[in-house]
């Protein structure tokens, strides 16, 4: 490991956007300012965090504590592998969300609360990936369940408040039990450090350790919407395109599987967790999710809810990966942070320009579309086949890496899980290309034009995913970051897996 | 300096209406200047606590046991809070002259209060500690009817007589203690009381001014008098109670164990474990009323009554941890509960609406109130690194480290934390209430915001309510001593 680096950067990259969300707050009445600020906010703290990331790839840890909330206890950002990865992914696509979102929403009341906490949003996101203790950590993760909410109910009636209300009641429920687990690691190890690998590797108390590991996977697994824990993601799916897009198939379920990353790489540890052997329960719990997720997703009409079970299904890869412990897997698990996210948003976007464009959102109204959208389409058709698994697509190194982590953890059960999940994703994924693109619609709708501001960040974000998938290698990408991350946590020196 | 800390309000309050008896907004003045400027003499003699330990004054130079003795320990240290919280309710009450009949009296009876409240943090002997609390209890009870609108009236005589009861129980066990000890300062009764051999006399005492200032503390179910006074009263005045006044019985509670601490030894073992039911089920039954409430200050007067839960539980699970939490949590909650209750004072008052469901929509109207009302209801709620973190979760810690069988533990453990999310879930009503709604009453759309001099006091309050648990871990060390000596008894 490199040297530890005082500096500011991890403080600040939180602080500028939500600087820049109090400012939306107070002077977003005038939409010239509104947009410049809630497009700052990402900008901004995405120089913050790239600037991090050379200094980091040398090994750096950058870090930076505040008071003490409790004694020993310090309200603490520090910046490591993991954390810069997930800081880096978010918050390349918080500026495409926010472009998106300035086109998206224009004209809609109450845009001046909607970008001051969509900008408040990225904060509490890097907040977390930057968290150098669980507390921490917890702060801006219920932060980033209080600054949701309003984005989610932003368009009011019966419906939305249910949806909210179920939203609430799953994720405290879920930050109450990280609470309860919080209080026990801090009662048994005396430290809730995410520094090392595994702050619980001195307890000897099993049934302690089985509470500890049961309410922080059950809590992060609210949020990573593992079954049967998912039924909040679904119903979210009211909210604006651009909240389900970022926050609900992004921000917040990535926070969820993060945490889970930190619980089982940093709290438990992973020599811990192979002699503990829970993990295997929770890989059972995951595989079911890809499973049934996928086979509920394949009986949906339509597209918003179709993306949310995808979620659900992809998101389970995460912690299937985590749960395999083994070097490879726990590359998949991280790179797969970003890929998912991408390929997800790109949908995201791509769904809710169809929605603007032609007012359609079943997919049995989408016969031809591709030829009136072809940009969208084509974002949305490589974003697709990057989820069936195809090669130079980003999914298709996930499930390299996780087929080859699964194979060498024994488990190779869960390589034809692999494959049976890769044939449902292609099972409601290529119907929609196939009407798209095969099918001539019987009355041709007009199209509205769809302003390029949301037609542009569908286009990167699906470039990205191509990217992902052939030049992961490249020097200047993030990969490296997940290495040195796996690396770190399985104490291994040299070179990758 | 130490006298200064009550004589300063007790002696302002007297001339203020000799002085300023016809100009109100000169009295305004003068109270403000007074409160900061106990608030200032509090804060430099609690600044010398870490180096000199205790402060102790005896009043004209008479020695202890016989002569009167004023003591400042780290516990007297929360008479900064006091004075703060009161210097804060003042400004709120400058537009307070409209609907107070008499508004020097007002003031004067606040400053009373205050010499009251302080007084009662520093006496070092038992008979002061009975008058300074007839005399924050009496002038509570005038300031609760100071609107005299209807209600008004009947809740005072509520709070007056149970408030009497335990007043007059309070002084039948300082009675019994001096008979039992022939003394009255706290310290010389505490050394004497080793050597009584009446236990039930003893008891009997313990008993008394146990029972006495629980009622003080509105531990359910001793509450019953809370939520009529704690909603009745002017907004700053709700403030006062439920984020001061409650506190003194705490306050009692910790010198009565203190007292006793030599002589009752078992005894105090088992009022230990009736603490810890009684914090434990107050903690849920007034989070559960809370939920249930329609109006407004109803619900955070219930929130207080589950947060005294929280306070009586953690001394009853006589940990370090769990005590300092307690102390800690008298501080913090004080802070949130007052920016609480004057937020929700400016939207009520603003609007004349009293019900949350006629407050609907409000958050667009009154922007700065609502917002600080709903920051205040996750603080209170103990989200970290707000002011109610803090001490929940030493308390949650204090039941995990007292080694008790597994299922009374894990039910300890729910309790705070499912009081917690209870606290969560009344928030929130308020918060959808307040921004995700529609209006629904007239009065909501023409409605308008709260002067500044409403506005500063909250804001402040709230701001330090949100951030002040990140200064969590120099509280729980300045009171860590006083927990450790309440533990070693």
């Amino acid at each position: 490991m490199g040297a530890e680096l005082f500096d500011l950067r991890p403080a600040l990259a939180p602080l500028v956007s939500a600087i820049c969300a109090g400012l939306v707050m107070l002077v977003g009445y005038r939409p010239g300012w509104r947009a410049g600020l809630a497009l700052a906010a990402p900008v901004l703290k995405f120089g913050v965090v790239w600037s991090m990331l050379p200094g980091a790839l040398a090994g750096t840890t950058y870090r930076i504590s505040f008071g003490e909330v409790l004694p020993g206890l310090a309200f603490a950002f520090r910046v490591d592998a993991l954390g810069l990865f997930f800081a880096l992914v978010s918050s390349t696509l918080w500026i495409a969300a926010t472009v998106y979102a300035l086109a998206y929403m224009r004209g809609r009341p109450g845009q001046q609360r909607f970008f001051g906490f969509f900008a408040l949003c990225v904060s509490t996101t890097v907040g977390i990936a930057f968290a150098e203790n669980l507390m921490t950590l917890f702060v801006f993760y219920e932060l980033l369940t209080v600054c949701t909410y309003p984005l989610l109910m932003h368009d009011g009636g019966l419906r939305v408040r249910r949806a909210g209300r179920r939203y609430l009641v799953y994720t405290l429920s879920g930050g109450a039990l990280i609470l309860a687990g919080m209080l026990l690691v801090w009662h048994l190890a005396g430290t809730l450090s995410l520094a090392g690998n595994g702050i619980l590797s001195g307890v000897d108390s099993r049934p302690a350790l089985l509470a500890v590991f049961v309410m922080l996977t059950a809590g992060f697994g609210v949020k990573a919407a593992i079954m049967p824990l998912h039924a909040w993601l679904p119903s979210a799916m009211v909210a604006p395109v651009p909240v389900s897009a970022l926050l609900h198939a992004v921000a917040v379920v990535k926070a969820g599987a993060f945490g889970l990353l930190r619980v089982i790489y940093n709290v438990f540890g992973v020599d811990l967790m192979r002699e503990l052997g829970y993990a295997q329960v929770l890989g059972a719990v995951a595989g079911a999710t890809i499973i049934l997720a996928s086979i509920v997703a394949l009986r949906q009409q339509r597209l918003k809810p179709l993306l949310a079970w995808s979620t659900i299904s992809q998101l389970s890869y995460i912690v299937l990966a985590a749960s395999l412990l083994t070097p490879a897997a726990a590359v998949a698990a991280i790179i797969h942070l970003a890929n998912q996210a991408f390929a997800k948003i790109t949908l995201f976007f791509a769904v809710g320009a169809i929605e603007r464009g032609t007012g359609k959102t079943r997919i049995d109204e989408l016969d031809g579309i591709g030829y009136r959208m072809p940009l969208v389409m084509g974002a949305f058709t490589v974003a697709s086949l990057s989820f069936i698994g195809v090669p130079l697509l980003a999914g298709f190194i996930t499930k390299w890496y996780l087929s080859l982590g699964a194979l060498e953890a024994g488990a190779g059960g869960y390589v034809a899980l692999l494959a049976v999940s890769a044939l449902l994703n292609a099972m409601y994924w290529l119907p929609i290309l196939y009407r798209a693109f095969f099918r001539r619609p019987e009355s041709p709708a007009p199209v509205r034009p769809v302003s390029l501001m949301m037609r542009l960040p569908t286009l990167v974000c699906a470039i990205y995913v191509v990217i992902l998938g052939i030049g992961a290698e490249a020097p200047a990408m993030p990969f490296v970051l997940a290495e040195s991350a796996v690396r770190f946590a399985f104490g291994m020196h040299g070179v990758a897996p | 300096m130490v006298p200064l800390v009550f004589l300063l309000p007790l002696a302002a309050a007297a001339l203020l209406p000799a002085l300023f008896g016809a100009r109100p907004r000169l009295a305004w003045y003068a109270a403000l200047a007074v409160a900061l400027a106990t608030t200032v003499a509090a804060a430099v003699v609690a600044g010398a606590l870490p180096a000199a330990g205790e402060l102790r004054y005896a009043v004209g130079g008479w020695a202890a046991p016989l002569g009167i003795e004023l003591r400042f320990d780290r516990i007297a240290a929360v008479t900064v809070a006091f004075g703060a919280v009161t210097a804060l309710a003042i400004t709120f009450s400058r537009t307070l002259t409209d609907s107070v009949p008499r508004p020097v009296l007002f003031y004067t009876l606040v400053l009373v209060n205050l010499g009251g409240l302080n007084g009662f943090a520093l006496a070092a002997d038992l008979f002061n500690l009975f008058v300074f609390m007839e005399l924050l209890s009496v002038s509570a009870y005038a300031l609760v009817a100071a609107t005299r609108q209807p209600g008004a009236a009947l809740a005072a005589i509520k709070y007056l007589l149970p408030g009497a009861v335990s007043s007059l129980l309070v002084l039948f066990a300082i009675g019994v203690l001096f008979a039992l000890t022939g003394s009255l300062n706290m310290a010389d009764v505490g050394a004497r009381l080793a050597g009584v051999e009446a236990p039930a006399a003893v008891a009997l005492a313990l008993g008394a001014l146990t029972v006495g200032f629980l009622v003080k503390a509105a531990l359910f179910p001793l509450h019953f008098w809370l939520p009529d006074a704690h909603s009745a009263a002017p907004g700053p005045v709700s403030a006062l109670l439920s984020a001061l006044v409650v506190k003194v019985g705490v306050l009692g509670l910790l010198r009565t164990f203190e007292l006793f601490g030599a002589a009752a030894g078992p005894g105090l073992l088992r009022l230990e474990t009736l603490l810890t039911v009684l914090g434990a089920v107050a903690v849920v039954a007034g989070a559960v009323a809370a939920v249930v409430q329609h109006e407004l200050k109803r619900m955070l007067a219930y929130s207080t009554v589950s947060n005294i839960g929280y306070i009586v539980l953690g001394l009853g699970l006589a940990t370090t941890a769990s005590v300092a939490g307690s102390i800690a949590h008298v501080f913090y909650h004080g802070l949130t509960k007052a920016g609480l209750f004057l937020a929700a004072a400016a939207l009520v008052d603003r609007t004349g609406l009293h019900d949350i469901d006629d407050l609907r929509g409000l958050g667009h109207r009154m922007p700065w109130s609502a917002t600080a009302l709903s920051a205040g209801m996750i603080a209170v709620a103990g989200v970290p690194p707000t002011a109610g973190f803090v001490g929940k979760w030493q308390i949650a810690l204090g039941a995990l480290e007292g080694g008790r069988p597994l299922p009374v533990t894990v039910l300890l453990v729910t309790v705070v934390l499912g009081g917690a999310l209870l606290a969560l879930a009344y928030g929130i009503r308020v918060i959808n209430a307040l921004f995700f709604r529609a209006p629904t009453h007239h009065r909501v759309v023409a409605a308008r915001e709260a002067p500044l001099s409403m506005l500063v006091p909250l804001v402040v309050l709230i701001g330090l309510a949100l951030s002040a648990g990140l200064s969590g871990a120099a509280v729980i060390e300045f009171v860590r001593p006083v927990a450790e000596a309440f533990v070693g008894r």
